[in-house]
């Protein structure tokens, strides 16, 4: 009987496969938009959410009239692939995506890995690749089929922490603590350069190991290194409350910064009262009253669906996806070589309102789709927006 | 020494220089890539499987892969264009590690022996996420072959993994092989014939080294980005399901299996969370299946075919007996 | 100023109650592995498992009969347990009884064991980073440290789970008989002990301490379906240090390894800390294979 089983299953995985991987043709009127996301381990929910996100712009753009190139209207798709959050996931997600099933657009991208690798592939193929990757050398003129849907540390934390500095003049040390990825790698540089320029000293920078559920001694550390800020940069809102919770249960009471964190409502769970009074850059508030319609109504069905509030790298999808239906129209063509000559210059109708590309300082061309910086302050349990920077404020191109 | 059968070697000639013709001509594409990557596998499995005939697991073979892939990133990213001089170099490499690491730990044995190989590619990985010269958590991009070859890295890929697997085959079937196996069977008789239980293990070892060094350096080739996330103890967990869901009992099994969990890995892009409902069930239900995996399966398959035919002219059954060898 | 003194006590607070958590999941991964040759790596998972459900439940519970959190987090924890030993009961009789002894196959079938039941946790818990609420509010200051007041009853019922535990080995029939087997399967059950049977309850006995752990660890970390895979890597570290197949091994080894998260996260961090367990279970098989206090394997 046991045999029987294997064999029958042998039988139908065999021919399963092999409808599978048969290159299915390429419905004439569908554009195939793809994500490529981790979709297990600790980060599943970012995946899970810009799916969502993802199906959710699809169903708006459809029912609004598809997207319209030289006279004729396409529908549109959206499959989100696991990355995996390395190298080799990548680059097996973007087979799959791009030479299996024939994405030609991929919306959103998560993890410097595995978008290097996807990259590596997207552009020889001539496939549109936004992300949210942080990593400085994924955008430029090397790199013309390549934008960012929302900001990095390059953008944020200079802004953010020049506000945290002048409500608290006072502070003089800070330690950091990050996790050890690449998001948390690169956090880390950049908060050293900006501490330094603001003229605060780190007094101990630590990375720990995604994954980790104990932070007490990391916290024992941070508390005993008696700076007058902690900087959390990348680490996951769960393992910030945590730490958050610890420090304050060993008696540390000083400016807490949570930079890069994407999850406010996970941070106030899990840390409760103690995180009280902490600032972030990446952690907006789409229920509050300085969101769009759009971005509460989103937020709203979100939280039924997800039992999470949306972060910014999944609003990033819908801003992603807008961003392509406003180059795909604007260059009245669906060849992405010829969008991508034509985003730059485009303004796409994001959630947070019209908004252009730019960024051609700090990376060379203007890559980077310039979604207000907002700085965020927990105040009562709510994530309240303190201030809200413009992108011609942040590097005015 | 050998028992060679003539007509098995001329297929594999053949079915070889199809391969290679076919990959050579065809433009790169989802499926060549596929064929590559299942080629790499199947000599992971191949090289389990290998050390595997002395009684031993090698859980050491995540950071050997990857220590080859490292040294031809950085050879690539330093401009060393010589794609088999490159390969080489990283197989040596690989194989000067799995020299230091045998020679260290080969004298511990079963789940210890597991469990510090295991440990071994933990502790790598972690060092290269610390080490900015190879570009840390973010890994190091850019490692292609010169252009003008670009177009037969496949051919040349697979062909390099089909060499390694045959020079598998043949040392196993050898009388090396054999002392392999007797030492697996009890190491304290093969020494009372005046063998170095221990050399021949670190002989086994090194060959194993050899041939996964060179499949990380073709992976890296493949991929042309790698990153510490690649390289962790999924690797030869994964090389061990190849093995044994393809079957133990010969090298075949260790190709088929590669193939086999390679394409349902593949096919399972893009089912979310149910990709690793799939590809875990499918391991648990080889498993469960036939003991012998795919290969007695398929094995079971054809005698099951020769009983109805032998019933159908008449034999008696027990002369086709459904015994697997 | 932090003193010294404080600085001790708070890493050894840090250290027994971690510890305390890493040595239960570890005895049951000793215990299945001394009893019956199977290296399982899906242990995590039951952790998980149980996790997950007192994280789900506790709320649920809380708001359907309005009961307080430590009852809620009782009778959560009792359902988890439950829900546990029936997986851990089905995946035996389905799969780890034909792999008795058998350490690669029973390897192999627990990975895809792990991968399988990771895929649905995922799926049917989604991905959602769960807290269960404080389940003893407030904070013990001693010498300048401090530690949570639930931090400490997590240890105590771990305490108290080890010592039964132990008690139980050492001095009930069924202990006798579960030792007996791991001694000598077929001498035991010359003896007249249920082979099938004893191997059964062991592996329920291993999974119940997984189940356990991991419903202790729901009211002190953040919960999602990858929680069990760190305590998994640390639990293998703990049994190797401290023996396979040991009990006071696995308590030994519990205790290490949370002390070098303590004194190595404190100094250098996290990172480190992992890497350093790692080295330290390196050197140990070098020179002590059989770990700390275990018996050498025939």
């Amino acid at each position: 009987m046991k045999v029987k089983l294997g064999l029958r299953f042998c039988v139908i995985g065999g021919a399963l496969s092999m409808s599978l991987l048969s290159c299915p043709a390429m419905a004439e009127d569908v554009l195939k938009f793809g994500v490529s996301s981790p979709m297990s381990g600790a980060a599943a929910n970012w995946g899970i959410g810009c799916d969502w996100v993802g199906q959710k712009a699809v169903k708006y753009i459809n029912d609004h009239g598809g997207v319209r190139v030289g006279g004729k209207t396409y529908k549109v798709q959206l499959t989100t692939y696991d990355n995996g959050y390395t190298a080799a996931g990548g680059a097996q997600s973007a087979q799959a995506m791009i030479s299996r099933d024939g994405v030609r657009y991929i919306v959103q991208s998560l993890g410097t890995a595995p978008v290097q690798a996807t990259q590596s592939l997207s552009e020889r193929a001539g496939v549109i690749l936004l992300t949210t990757a942080w990593g400085k050398s994924i955008k430029g003129p090397k790199f013309p089929l390549t934008f960012t849907n929302s900001n990095t540390p390059y953008e944020i934390f200079e802004p953010l922490f020049s506000v945290v500095r002048s409500q608290h003049p006072d502070i003089k040390s800070v330690a950091l603590l990050n996790p050890n990825d690449s998001t948390g790698q690169q956090a880390e540089a950049q908060s050293k350069e900006v501490w330094a320029k603001l003229g605060v000293k780190v007094v101990s920078s630590s990375f720990y190991e995604r994954g980790t559920t104990e932070f007490q001694s990391i916290a024992t550390k941070l508390a005993n290194s008696k700076a007058d800020a902690v900087d959390l940069g990348g680490s996951a809102p769960g393992d910030a409350g945590s730490v958050f919770k610890e420090l304050s249960v060993q008696g540390w009471n000083g400016v807490k910064l949570y930079p890069a964190g994407t999850g406010s409502d996970t941070l106030v769970k899990v840390g409760g009262k103690s995180v009280e009074g902490v600032y972030m850059g990446q952690a907006a508030d789409f229920s509050g009253a300085t969101a769009t319609a759009l971005q509460r109504d989103l937020d709203t069905q979100a939280k039924h669906v997800l039992h999470e509030p949306l972060n910014i790298l999944q609003m990033g999808v819908w801003d992603g996806m807008m961003a392509l239906k406003a180059g795909i129209e604007k260059a009245d063509s669906i060849d992405p070589r010829v969008i991508a000559k034509a985003l730059p210059t485009t303004t796409v109708e994001t959630s947070y309102g019209p908004v252009g590309y730019g960024g051609k300082s700090t990376y060379g061309t203007p890559q980077q789709l310039l979604v207000p910086v907002i700085i965020t302050q927990i105040q009562n349990g709510n994530t309240v927006e303190i201030r809200r920077v413009k992108s011609t404020d942040v590097n005015g191109s | 020494m050998f028992n060679i059968n003539h007509s098995v070697v001329l297929w594999n000639v053949a079915l070889f220089a199809a391969a290679i013709v076919w990959l050579g001509v065809s433009e790169p594409s989802y499926l060549t890539q596929l064929v590559v990557w299942s080629a790499i596998n199947a000599v992971l499995a191949a090289g389990m499987r290998f050390v595997l005939l002395i009684g031993e697991t090698n859980m050491a073979s995540g950071a050997i892969y990857g220590f080859a892939a490292y040294v031809t990133a950085i050879a690539v990213t330093n401009g060393f264009d010589v794609v088999p001089l490159v390969v080489v170099t990283a197989a040596i490499a690989a194989g000067v590690l799995g020299l230091l690491f045998g020679w260290v730990t080969l004298r511990v044995k079963g789940p210890y022996f597991m469990l510090i190989g295991f440990a071994f590619t933990e502790v790598v990985r972690l060092a290269y996420t610390r080490i900015d010269y190879v570009g840390g958590n973010s890994g190091m991009v850019g490692i292609y072959a010169p252009m003008s070859l670009d177009r037969w890295m496949p051919a040349l890929c697979v062909g390099i993994c089909y060499l390694l697997v045959s020079g598998f085959f043949v040392a196993e079937k050898s009388s090396f092989g054999l002392l392999m196996r007797a030492i697996r069977n009890n190491d304290k008789v093969v020494e009372t014939l005046g063998v170095s239980a221990l050399r021949v293990k670190l002989v086994c070892f090194c060959m194993a080294a050899l041939a996964v060094g060179a499949a990380g350096a073709i992976h890296a080739y493949s991929y042309h980005v790698i990153s510490p996330g690649d390289f962790s103890f999924l690797i030869p967990v994964y090389a061990l399901a190849y093995a044994k869901v393809g079957g133990e009992r010969h090298i075949v099994g260790s190709v088929i299996g590669a193939i086999f969990l390679t394409v349902v890995a593949q096919v399972v892009q893009g089912a979310g969370a149910l990709q690793y409902v799939l590809f875990g069930g499918v391991i648990i239900l080889t498993m469960l299946g036939v003991r012998g995996g795919l290969l007695d399966m398929l094995g079971w398959v054809a005698c099951r075919r020769r009983r109805a035919g032998a019933q159908r002219i008449g034999l008696p059954k027990d002369r086709t007996s459904g015994e697997l060898g | 100023m932090v003193t010294a003194m404080a600085l001790i006590v708070q890493l050894a607070l840090n250290t027994l109650q971690a510890g305390s958590v890493y040595v239960l999941f570890a005895l049951g991964l000793t215990l299945i592995f001394g009893v019956m040759g199977v290296v399982n790596f899906a242990h995590g998972q039951f952790f998980t498992l149980g996790a997950l459900l007192t994280s789900v439940l506790v709320p649920a519970l809380r708001e359907a009969f309005g009961m307080g959190v430590a009852l809620a987090f009782t009778f959560a924890s009792a359902i988890s347990i439950v829900a546990v030993l029936a997986l851990a009961a089905v995946v035996y009789q389905f799969g780890f009884r034909h792999y008795l002894r058998d350490t690669v196959g029973s390897f192999i079938l627990s990975v895809g064991l792990l991968l399988f039941l990771e895929g649905v946790f995922l799926w049917v818990f989604g991905g959602v980073p769960r807290v269960v609420p404080n389940i003893a509010p407030g904070e013990l200051r001693v010498f300048g440290a401090a530690i949570e007041l639930q931090r400490l009853v997590v240890f105590g019922i771990a305490v108290i789970i080890t010592v039964l535990l132990y008690l139980m080995l050492a001095f009930t029939r069924f202990g006798r008989a579960i030792r007996a087997t791991a001694e000598d399967a077929g001498a035991a059950t010359l003896q007249g002990i249920r082979d099938k049977r004893t191997l059964l309850y062991g592996f329920m006995v291993g999974s119940f301490l997984s189940a356990a752990s991991g419903c202790l660890t729901a009211p002190i970390a953040v919960i999602t379906p990858a929680v069990g895979n760190d305590y998994l890597i640390k639990g293998f570290i703990t049994i190797i240090i401290g023996g396979l197949g040991s009990v006071p091994g696995a308590i030994f080894g519990g205790l290490t390894i949370a002390l070098i998260e303590s004194v190595v996260g404190y100094y250098v961090d996290g990172t480190m800390a992992t890497i350093g367990m790692f080295c330290v279970v390196a050197l140990l098989l070098l020179i002590r294979p059989q770990g700390m206090l275990g018996h050498v394997q025939h």
